[in-house]
């Protein structure tokens, strides 16, 4: 026990700093998906029929390959054509765009959820089809939206334990770099995963709060 | 709700447990060597039986050109061939060459089927239990790379301060960057980056990212010619270890001898002639 201690003594100042770099990745891209997602959910839905398939490329290119390729190409693969960027704008980038096309999803299937009639109705009082979305559609799917969100929040907690692979110094890369330091991969790997579980549930009891602060009785349900 | 809030404290005490139980492996009793397979031969006067049968039987795994490999007439070519060779003359018998896989290579020494080994191999400590080490015949190497069209130019190791520099994690030259470089404040801690392999730091010195990368030197020299990049520095300062010939245990007349025959060939300029020959940095 005493020997563990002080392994996570020496170990703690990198870890934290690993965390605020793993936190600082993981809320641009949140942030980042969150902007070009709604207006490509929004898209998928009410664009024109060019529009939404093109979109649905995006969607598909995104969701289905691995967020390792994704990373790569846009890391190694960009400076062959002439733009080169820094570590963290890669993974700031990749994880965005990645994150974005897994948001306009929930959003998509939210907007789909809110009733037809709604439209019509506002339509009918003389709402521009946009306002329509704007003043009555959006703010019921984005509430409807939002346990799915949580997820995805959590998810990208964990998603950014990539960015190791282009050197960024993030909680894993640390992990990687402290394991063969102090020949002890298991200790550590251990109080890494403790480190993640704790963001994770700090992250969830927020998300969990702002639910039901924002929650409309009737429409989205019982949140707690 | 409620639960899953005990939940975390408790899986967290869990975690704790099971570490805490895997840092403490000195408090284990540790196992006893293992038994040899069978008796191994006398190793004492190890040195008189080979110069009684006036020849000496080395174990390789010719797979691994420039150090060992088979040309196209069957002949056993590469530095360490050539150097055995010398080493035979050296101590005038006649030197056979026997192929088989790196792996067995120790158990054939253990067994007395081969008299030395010499198959670019390191002295780690988990060798060195069952069978005994020359001194190393040629040190390990590093280089330090840089993009072709770099500017900079390095004369030792610590030139490299301040400098961008790119790793591969949990390395050697990780520990010397670290060590010599950043705890002593010559390069700040944000400016050295460790890769998962050392080819994907090179690809960063092209783009710019990086202005050195430190690592091996054989697969360095390799890199730099497949992808224009400069090789500033070769150096044993940032290395640790080296090529040894590894011989059965125990025999002390043989490894006095063959640790005399290669001080005298790296001293007479043999050594760093066959290096030349064979492309070797």
């Amino acid at each position: 026990m005493q020997g563990f201690i002080d392994l996570l003594n020496k170990v703690m100042p990198d870890l934290l700093q690993g965390t605020v770099v793993t936190l600082q990745i993981a809320v641009v891209s949140l942030a980042l998906g969150m902007i070009i997602g709604l207006p490509v959910g929004v898209g998928r839905v009410y664009g024109p029929a060019w529009l939404q398939r093109l979109l649905g490329a995006y969607i598909t290119l995104f969701q289905g390959t691995p967020l390792l390729i994704q990373l790569f190409m846009v890391y190694y693969g960009l400076p062959d054509i002439g733009i080169t960027l820094g570590r963290l704008q890669a993974a700031f980038l990749t994880l965005g765009l990645n994150s974005a096309a897994y948001q306009a999803e929930y959003l998509r299937s939210a907007l789909q959820s809110v009733s037809e009639g709604q439209m019509v109705a506002a339509r009918a009082i003389g709402m521009s089809k946009w306002q329509a979305i704007w003043s009555i559609i959006l703010p019921q799917a984005v509430r409807l939206a939002l346990p799915a969100w949580s997820n995805e929040a959590v998810a990208m907690l964990k998603y950014t334990s990539v960015v190791f692979l282009i050197a960024v110094p993030d909680l894993m890369g640390q992990a990687k770099i402290l394991a063969s330091r102090y020949f002890a991969p298991i200790q550590i790997y251990l109080i890494v995963a403790v480190f993640y579980i704790v963001l994770v549930g700090v992250t969830y009891l927020i998300l969990t709060t702002i639910e039901r602060r924002v929650r409309i009785p009737g429409l989205t349900g019982d949140a707690a | 709700m409620k639960k899953q809030m005990l939940v975390i404290p408790a899986l967290i005490a869990v975690i704790l447990a099971i570490s805490a139980c895997g840092g403490t492996p000195a408090a284990q009793p540790t196992q006893p060597p293992a038994q040899p397979t069978q008796p191994a031969a006398p190793a004492e006067g190890k040195l008189a039986q080979i110069r009684a049968a006036g020849k000496l039987i080395v174990g390789t795994s010719a797979d691994y050109p420039p150090y060992e490999s088979i040309d196209a007439n069957g002949n056993f070519v590469g530095f360490d061939m050539d150097l055995i060779r010398a080493i035979g003359e050296k101590l005038g018998v006649e030197v056979e060459i026997r192929d088989m896989p790196f792996d067995s290579l120790i158990a054939s020494l253990q067994e007395g089927k081969i008299d030395a080994v010499i198959a670019a191999m390191q002295a780690t400590a988990e060798r060195d239990e069952k069978v005994d080490f020359t001194i190393p015949y040629r040190m390990t190497k590093d280089a330090f790379i840089g993009a072709g069209n770099t500017t900079i130019i390095m004369t030792k190791p610590e030139d490299a301060a301040g400098l961008t520099i790119g790793v591969q994690t949990g390395t050697v030259q990780e520990g010397w960057i670290q060590k010599n470089l950043v705890a002593k404040g010559l390069t700040p801690a944000d400016k050295v980056f460790s890769y998962e392999r050392a080819d994907q730091a090179a690809l960063d010195l092209a783009s710019g990212r990086l202005q050195l990368v430190l690592m091996d030197a054989e697969p360095a020299l390799e890199l730099a010619k497949q992808n224009g990049l400069k090789v500033l520095l070769v150096t044993e300062t940032t290395a640790e270890g080296g090529k040894s010939i590894a011989i059965p245990e125990g025999a002390s007349d043989l490894k006095a001898e063959l640790d005399r025959i290669i001080q005298g060939l790296i001293d007479d300029g043999t050594v760093k002639a066959l290096e030349e020959k064979h492309g070797l940095p």
